[in-house]
């Protein structure tokens, strides 16, 4: 982490926390399925603020999702406020999946 | 902030129920099955096989559709559904109705309990249509899917006014002719109109979603839904139309010909999937499309080989039917059960918050060895029957419906083991 500043390395913290989280269907964690399109850390307020989407809009487990992406910031981040918000423009798309994640669906 | 809307899905508690009722009718048709095999000797209007054809069509495939259609119907249309209270209200008509109807079928009474059977399975279709349309008109969605399915359901109400009416027929004649006659016309708006139409248009959206696949075609989904639509409107013009008896093939070489542009459509979502395996229910689903050709293939035969003749062919269009009910609409429905049914129970159980321990998988809420196993039973079991109807031969019948009430248990035991499951109190 050397080399990062303060912004940085909260930011890194919070995608480590997110891959935690996985979408039950595919079994693959929502950072490199693509489904995080922002993370917003003030470490002065101790407020944190995540935007995520789903792959279709009503997904069933959706809920899951963004329980789960709320649980696991607050674990990683003790005592901060935790906003998860969900965004659908742009929609999601295949093309949002990282080539990690792609390499582990296709194993 | 936006999230509480768009996460507002069908309650659990609305959608199980169909699906313990479907898998309690599926084990209770086999058994039918096997209790009856003198009357898959006999002709296709015998009481046992209309009591089956109602219990297969109403109890096992149309309450688990309508169960995963008010799970799914959301996704399509962006949007919640209208009331969920009518979505309850359905199933209790239906729940009610369905006994009945199947009860007055097997004993051939066309009295009170069938008309009371069939008044609550049109209220039933009634509430599913008028809740649909409602919730589609307050969507700003529009595509080829919610048209499948909008249309299915709308099917779907026709069929059941008009069985309505022909249960009515046979004790106040209100058609002219044989009340018998329109059977086929019946049977064909619910296979073609309901089960063909609501499958292809939902099945287009879940097997690219399952197979992780960026594969889009919606022409081609244009294409199949006029094809379907026209082979029914002239199925229906042809049977009022003695003149364009001729043309009788017509609609079949138009579902032939949906049918194969479906599964083109299916063979570009499993190329251009992203996830390399494809589990067992999958598989299940997949090669329930190819099973959709085994009754067009037998309906183009009879008609080749009898039609216009003057009778016969009794045994092809019993295999007919069974190759529809047993065959590919049992296929998805066994295969899509467990793409759905414990991811529904898993959200249910495991809602991050709501556990502190590690959630198991949703697929480790089944046994795979064991669908596997009812999967074996039922191919070979449909295999066995459906030969069996054909050359009209006891031992095959026997041995398949056999098979085929083996299938059912094994289903059964996974699905309610799926159903009935509570996440560890203690960590």
């Amino acid at each position: 982490m050397n080399g990062m500043n303060a912004n940085e390395r909260h930011g890194l913290r919070a995608a480590e926390a997110l891959q935690e989280v996985l979408d039950p269907e595919v079994n693959l964690n929502i950072v490199d399925l693509g489904l995080v399109y922002g993370i917003e850390v003030d470490p002065q307020e101790r407020k944190l603020r995540c935007v995520l989407t789903l792959t279709t809009q009503f997904c069933p487990m959706g809920g899951s999702i963004v329980d789960g992406a709320r649980v696991a910031l607050e674990r990683a981040f003790e005592g901060y406020a935790v906003d998860v918000d969900l965004k659908f423009d742009p929609p999601w798309a295949y093309g949002m999946i990282s080539e990690a994640g792609r390499q582990f669906l296709n194993a | 902030m936006g999230v509480p809307d768009r996460l507002r899905t069908t309650p659990s508690g609305l959608v199980l129920p169909f699906y313990a009722y479907a898998a309690a009718s599926f084990l209770a048709s086999a058994l039918l099955a096997f209790c009856s095999l003198d009357a898959f000797g006999e002709h296709h209007h015998h009481p046992h096989l209309l009591a089956l054809t109602h219990s297969m069509a109403l109890g096992w495939a149309t309450m688990i559709i309508f169960g995963a259609s008010y799970q799914l119907v959301p996704v399509l249309i962006e949007r919640e559904l209208y009331s969920i209270r009518m979505g309850y209200v359905s199933f209790a008509f239906l729940a009610t109705g369905i006994p009945l109807l199947v009860g007055a079928f097997y004993a051939f009474d066309m009295g009170p309990l069938a008309k009371w059977g069939g008044r609550l399975v049109l209220l039933g279709f009634a509430l599913y249509l008028i809740n649909l349309s409602k919730s589609i008109a307050l969507s700003r969605v529009r595509n080829i899917h919610v048209r499948f399915v909008h249309t299915a359901a709308l099917w779907l109400f026709v069929v059941g006014a008009f069985g309505l009416v022909l249960v009515y027929n046979f004790t106040f004649r209100m058609l002219p002719g044989d009340p018998w006659k329109y059977l086929p016309l019946h049977a064909h708006a619910g296979v073609l109109g309901w089960f063909l139409m609501l499958i292809l248009g939902i099945a287009s959206r879940l097997i690219p979603m399952f197979l992780v696949s960026k594969y889009t075609n919606e022409r081609l989904l244009v294409w199949i839904y006029y094809l379907v639509n026209s082979a029914m409107v002239i199925y229906i013009v042809e049977f009022y139309v003695p003149v364009l008896h001729s043309i009788a093939p017509l609609p079949w070489a138009l579902l032939l010909a949906a049918v194969i542009l479906f599964g083109t459509y299916c063979r570009g979502a499993y190329r251009m999937r992203l996830r390399r395996s494809v589990d067992a229910p999958m598989k299940m689903s997949l090669l329930s499309v190819l099973m959709i050709l085994l009754p067009l293939v037998a309906m183009l035969a009879y008609l080749v080989a009898y039609a216009g003749r003057g009778g016969g062919g009794d045994q092809l269009l019993t295999t007919y039917g069974y190759l529809i009910f047993f065959g590919w609409i049992t296929a998805i429905i066994l295969g899509m059960t467990f793409k759905t049914l414990p991811f529904i129970v898993w959200n249910r159980e495991y809602r991050p918050g709501s556990y502190s321990g590690k959630p198991p998988n949703p697929k480790d809420l089944y046994s795979d060895g064991l669908f596997k196993a009812g999967a074996l039973a039922y191919l070979a079991g449909f295999a066995a029957f459906s030969t069996g109807i054909a050359i009209d031969h006891a031992g095959f019948m026997r041995v398949g419906a056999g098979l085929v009430v083996l299938a059912a248990a094994a289903y059964n035991v996974n699905a309610w083991k799926v159903l009935l499951h509570r996440k560890p109190t203690t960590k």
